[in-house]
């Protein structure tokens, strides 16, 4: 079953602030993450599945796939001195990935993959104690061509009735966004008024209008990374977002939002 | 950006340039051996002149303009730095 749902920012100036990052702001953020910790405490959830897009760490140029789905029994990533392992839900991530080719989606699977910090640096600042095995879900967001909004909605609502049907209480997490040009001239420059109407009309329950939004426009918009809100938008349906935080910085909308499904 | 994406397809021709961007953001040791001997590391890789001088100079015009993945240009140059001029980091 799906229990709750989250969206969460995960530039990794959160979690290793330079000087050129406002504290103040990184710490408002870190609250609204307190906030999602403490949900999933309530939730008690069985397993904790995190859509996110791969910023070419377990997939170079060698192999990218569009959709993804880490079934090992475990997955460990590092970043500097940060150093994560954790327990993947195998059967639920077998499950997923059995029943979402079944539906059409021809995903691909690993069952060793390094993992990238857009999984664990929300997973950082929000994973309960004891820890609540994980199942990653990629979703190409950086190596063109990706996906297109509509097709992660389609698999999210393929992967929304894939959870439901299952006997674990289940956690759908987000990672990534908002507006942020990393690498190009727009980086110090992103597209906020963008982001916040986007948070209004998801707010509204309007979860849908994001499967209608072309890649173009996210490209253009800084928003590359929201197909993986499109993805977990898909699987809720019109469920009306409680926007815990948005905080632009320079360079980034980093937001931190609930569903309840 | 006149128009085109801000992130396009990697050209092929760009593939031994992305790669060695791809090292330096994501392996330690070839980011280490870079920092020694930037020219002897970009050898291992087989990066023509122009691709290294590029890289060399961190001209991340040129580097965009031969194929370079913007993202890959921006972590590596971040992790470059991160090395070279370690900026104080406040670790959560």
């Amino acid at each position: 079953m799906l229990v709750g749902a989250f969206a969460c920012a995960h530039t990794p100036q959160l979690l290793a602030r330079p000087g050129t990052e406002d504290r103040d702001l990184v710490l408002r953020v870190h609250a609204a993450f307190a906030r999602v910790k403490q949900r999933l405490e309530t939730l008690r959830a069985d397993a904790l599945a995190i859509v996110a897009g791969d910023h070419v760490e377990a997939f170079f140029l060698d192999a990218v796939p569009a959709l993804a789905v880490y079934v090992g029994t475990e997955c460990a990533g590092t970043f500097g001195r940060y150093r994560y392992r954790f327990p993947i839900h195998e059967p639920l991530a077998r499950t997923i990935v059995e029943q979402g080719v079944e539906r059409g989606f021809d995903l691909f699977y690993t069952q060793q993959a390094p993992l990238d910090y857009a999984f664990y640096v929300p997973l950082h600042f929000t994973m309960p104690a004891p820890a609540v095995p994980i199942v990653p879900l990629h979703v190409n967001v950086y190596l063109p061509p990706q996906p297109t909004p509509h097709r992660c909605y389609e698999w999210g609502r393929a992967l929304g009735e894939i959870i439901r049907a299952r006997p674990e209480r289940v956690v759908l997490m987000a990672s990534g966004g908002m507006s942020h040009f990393p690498g190009t001239d727009r980086y110090g420059s992103p597209e906020f008024e963008y982001d916040r109407r986007l948070l209004e009309a998801l707010k509204a329950g309007r979860g849908r209008e994001l499967a209608a939004i072309t890649g173009e426009e996210l490209d253009k918009m800084g928003n590359i990374e929201l197909r993986t809100w499109a993805t977990l938008l898909g699987a809720l349906g019109d469920a009306k977002a409680d926007v815990y935080c948005y905080e632009p910085s320079w360079h980034h909308g980093n937001a931190v939002v609930e569903w309840v499904p | 950006m006149n128009g085109q994406p801000h992130y396009r397809f990697p050209p092929a021709s760009a593939y031994r340039l992305n790669r060695c961007l791809f090292a330096l953001k994501s392996d330690d040791g070839f980011r280490a051996r870079f920092l020694k001997d930037a020219r002897a590391a970009m050898g291992e890789l087989g990066l023509d002149a122009e691709d290294a001088a590029a890289l060399v100079r961190g001209d991340r015009d040129a580097l965009l303009a031969r194929g370079a993945h913007p993202y890959l240009v921006f972590m590596a140059d971040l992790r470059l730095r991160m090395e070279r001029e370690p900026v104080s980091f406040e670790f959560f």
